[in-house]
């Protein structure tokens, strides 16, 4: 018995200390980087256009993002069955347009692309002091244009009242500026047009009205500017474009946001679609045009990371270029180390906290699972399948089959939930929802089975509590499996799985109360205690 | 006010420690005293009974047991001369399975709630259970055992179904008792968790202590309101030493030990290796403190 202890904690050292100096010994010896080993974040882009058409010709046209020093745009694709797809310059910008001929019918357009873009920050020397001239190109970036009328006395009364004196270093101009955008003038939740002089007038503005004043002061203290227009990245599906501004000093195009308080720097999920005060769409009118972008997150080694590294086994990028060349992606292969720390979560979920779950890993699976869904849309799928089977099941009672056969006639009926979701989902423009299928559809047979049983020998009341604690795990599962440090540092030193058998071999050791039985027994301990 | 909440979740805690929690109980009890190898002795209800037969435990009479579906050819012969039986998975958890036949009729039998069993819907419950559906897919045998009489004096106080001791003994010594009286909630079922109630059990003078429903101290039988108290079990200085000597008996040193009472005697139903921590409650009393003080004086 002494012995034992002594090797458990023999071997709890060895897994907890080894893996931990292996990671030093990469970050401080070998060539490691904490930031070249966060994976890239890279975002899929769709832009989804639908019309209405009346048999008239239709036309459509947007921006498309371009790659730059701060973006890089691949994987552009395009699908529209009856529009002629066409894209020129036009100035800085990419100019797209559909057009079709005599079009009927509800017609829908699609173009995605994927995004990896950095953040940048710019520092302004305190001294320096706006020139006395420009290049001839930078004049236009200068002068009055529609709602942004320069040298209105208006504009002049703005920067009177923001400057103490018009003779400052650029960097203190440009902070009293965006101060005064960012704190004076409050930020309005609006999508229409708002002019630089209303949103001085009124002293409230969104994007577009702060970025019209923030170019219209600027280019009256001479300092080139010119508004952008882009996409906040973020998962999910929405309408809302924003607009930022760019202000030209000392040679480079200063990003500064002053709805998000973004001085000098951009961060890395703005998408940049284009350069100037224009629409994002134009299109014929009477179409009924609308449109949607929808966007998720992935992770994609850098690039840096494996350029850094030399040639040795420990070189964690070579590993994962032989998986991704035989096509198991990054991706794939967070996905799978991280169910072992869903694991942890859940094991902690049952031993220290004491929920009952259905099945013991099920949790983690379904929170891995939940990845595509997201969580909402992952737990409503979980519940939908389980209960829709379990009904099945039980109606199929009647029939009494023997066993084995009936889990196989369950499995299927998963595969059908699951296809079906996906089906409907899809016709109802509910994405998410068609990702069920990476759902772990043996292990929904099996829980479905198990609910029924449980259902009935223990009344739906308390199936009930035992659904809603596995989704109270499931949820906590995922967050901590979507954490990106977690993800980052697994992908990096995928030997913390070691950590995680070390902290399983603890909690495994670990005798303690778990908190639902202080409830349980509460009573009694209270009569212990007085006694 | 002062630090009076913080002193009384101190005692709290310090007091938690007389509690005995399934952490504890599977790392320090069941795990330590238990070989895995030895489980199947409880887990399988056929070698239990096997067992204890030898050792002259009395248990109920088996009268065939079915393991494939080759044995149950014969099931009619089987079963014709029985007017009353049960049915269970040797190797059931927590009642699952378990079907009671109460009287025989034409062409099939009728259990005590009045479901009519022809004899191919015994044979799809037998399949069943020979299949593993109560047993997690493991394949099963299935037992058919005389059906229990209950002791008459405990029918008033128990006129749901059949209800039983349940004892935990810990190195061969009785650690504490419960009775496990099923109600119209838990279908006749002597599982707490099922909503049977749980009657607090002095060990040395075998008379009720406390009594809970789901964990909550009640007095009367919720639906008969019969008194939970002040009532002694029959035989109790029998059941004791029937659940020594089945402890003797199984290589199992912390177990819980299920004994009914019958017509004339007590009868061993099963020996259970996982015995749950809820009798704390049924008893108001921490486990680990009676379980400390047996370990202090065997050193």
């Amino acid at each position: 018995m002494k012995h034992r202890k002594t090797l458990f904690l023999l071997i709890f050292f060895v897994f907890m200390v080894v893996p931990l100096a292996l990671v030093t010994y990469k970050l401080t010896v070998l060539n490691y980087k904490m930031s070249d080993l966060i994976p890239a974040t890279s975002y899929h882009v769709e832009i989804n256009m639908t019309v209405d058409g009346h048999g008239d010709d239709i036309e459509i046209k947007t921006y498309l993002p371009k790659s730059d020093m701060r973006q890089k745009i691949t994987e552009e694709t395009h699908v529209s069955n009856n529009f002629e797809f066409d894209v020129r310059s036009d100035g800085l910008n990419r100019l797209a347009t559909w057009r079709g001929v005599a079009v009927q019918g509800k017609q829908s357009i699609r173009y995605s692309f994927d995004v990896q873009a950095q953040a940048v920050r710019f520092l302004i020397p305190d001294d320096l002091r706006v020139p006395q001239s420009y290049p001839e190109n930078l004049n236009i970036y200068l002068q009055s244009e529609e709602g942004v009328p320069v040298y209105d006395p208006l504009i002049n009364e703005a920067i009177d009242q923001v400057l103490p004196s018009r003779d400052l270093p650029i960097l203190d101009m440009l902070t009293r500026i965006h101060r005064y955008l960012q704190d004076e003038l409050k930020n309005k939740n609006f999508s229409g047009y708002t002019d630089a002089i209303t949103a001085y007038k009124l002293g409230e503005a969104s994007c577009n009205g702060k970025g019209r004043l923030f170019v219209a002061m600027a280019r009256n203290l001479n300092m080139p500017a010119r508004s952008v227009s882009g996409l906040i990245m973020r998962s999910g599906d929405k309408r809302v474009s924003h607009q930022w501004v760019e202000v030209y000093i000392n040679g480079y195009w200063v990003p500064f946001d002053t709805i998000n308080d973004h001085f000098a720097e951009l961060p890395a999920n703005f998408l940049t679609l284009y350069y100037g005060d224009k629409v994002l769409f134009h299109h014929s009118s009477n179409v009924n045009f609308k449109y949607m972008f929808s966007m998720s997150k992935k992770l994609v080694a850098k690039a840096s990371l494996r350029e850094n590294l030399d040639d040795s086994i420990l070189n964690i990028a070579n590993v994962y270029q032989a998986f991704e060349d035989v096509g198991v992606s990054q991706n794939l292969l967070k996905i799978i180390l991280m169910i072992p720390i869903g694991a942890l979560v859940t094991v902690i979920f049952r031993n220290v906290i004491g929920l009952e779950t259905f099945g013991t890993f099920l949790p983690a699976l379904i929170a891995s699972a939940a990845r595509d869904t997201g969580l909402l849309w992952g737990s409503i799928g979980f519940v939908l399948v389980i209960v829709l089977t379990a009904l099945i099941r039980r109606s199929m009672d009647w029939l009494q089959l023997l066993h084995s056969p009936k889990m196989a006639i369950l499995l299927t009926v998963v595969v059908m939930i699951i296809l079906g979701a996906t089906v409907v989902s899809t016709n109802l423009g509910l994405n998410q929802l068609a990702h069920l299928s990476l759902f772990p559809i043996a292990i929904l047979a099996i829980t479905a089975e198990r609910f029924s049983i449980f259902e009935a020998e223990h009344g739906l009341l308390k199936a009930f509590k035992v659904t809603v604690a596995t989704l109270v795990v499931v949820t906590a599962a995922y967050t901590v499996m979507e954490s990106q440090f977690l993800q980052s540092m697994f992908l990096a030193f995928p030997e913390l799985l070691f950590v995680l058998i070390a902290l399983n071999l603890w909690l495994g050791r670990w005798i303690g109360m778990r908190v639902t039985e202080f409830f349980r027994f509460r009573k009694l301990i209270w009569k212990e205690a007085k006694s | 006010m002062g630090f009076a909440w913080l002193n009384q979740t101190k005692r709290f805690f310090a007091a938690s420690t007389q509690v005995l929690s399934m952490n504890q109980r599977n790392l320090e009890y069941i795990y330590p005293n238990n070989a895995r190898s030895d489980f199947p002795i409880a887990d399988n209800k056929l070698l239990t009974k096997k067992v204890l037969a030898k050792v002259g435990v009395s248990v109920p009479e088996t009268y065939v047991s079915y393991s494939s579906f080759f044995e149950m050819r014969n099931m009619a012969q089987d079963l014709e001369a029985y007017d009353a039986f049960v049915i269970k998975p040797a190797q059931g958890r927590g009642g699952g399975g378990i079907v009671v036949m109460g009287s025989k009729h034409e062409n099939g039998w009728k259990t005590l709630g009045g479901t009519f069993y022809s004899l191919a819907d015994i044979k799809k419950h037998i399949a069943d259970i020979i299949f593993g559906v109560y047993s997690f897919g493991l394949s099963d045998h299935a037992i058919i055992e005389a059906k229990i009489e209950q002791y008459e004096a405990l029918n008033q106080l128990s006129p749901f179904g059949l209800t039983d001791v349940r004892m935990i003994l810990c190195k061969h010594q009785p650690v504490l008792a419960m009775l496990r009286v099923p109600t119209k909630e838990s279908d006749g079922k002597a599982n707490l968790h099922q909503g049977a109630l749980g009657v607090g059990i002095d060990i040395k003078t075998g008379s009720a202590t406390y009594a809970t429903h789901y964990g909550e101290a009640i007095e009367h039988h919720p639906d008969t309101q019969v008194s939970l108290q002040g009532f002694s079990l029959p035989f109790w200085q029998n059941i004791v030493q029937m659940s020594i000597k089945t402890a003797e008996s199984v290589p199992l040193k912390y177990l819980g030990v299920d004994l009914v009472v019958s017509k004339d005697k007590p009868l061993v139903l099963e020996v259970n290796v996982r015995p749950g921590i809820e009798i704390q409650n049924a008893n108001m009393i921490g486990m680990r403190k009676i379980l400390k003080a047996q370990a202090a004086r065997v050193k």
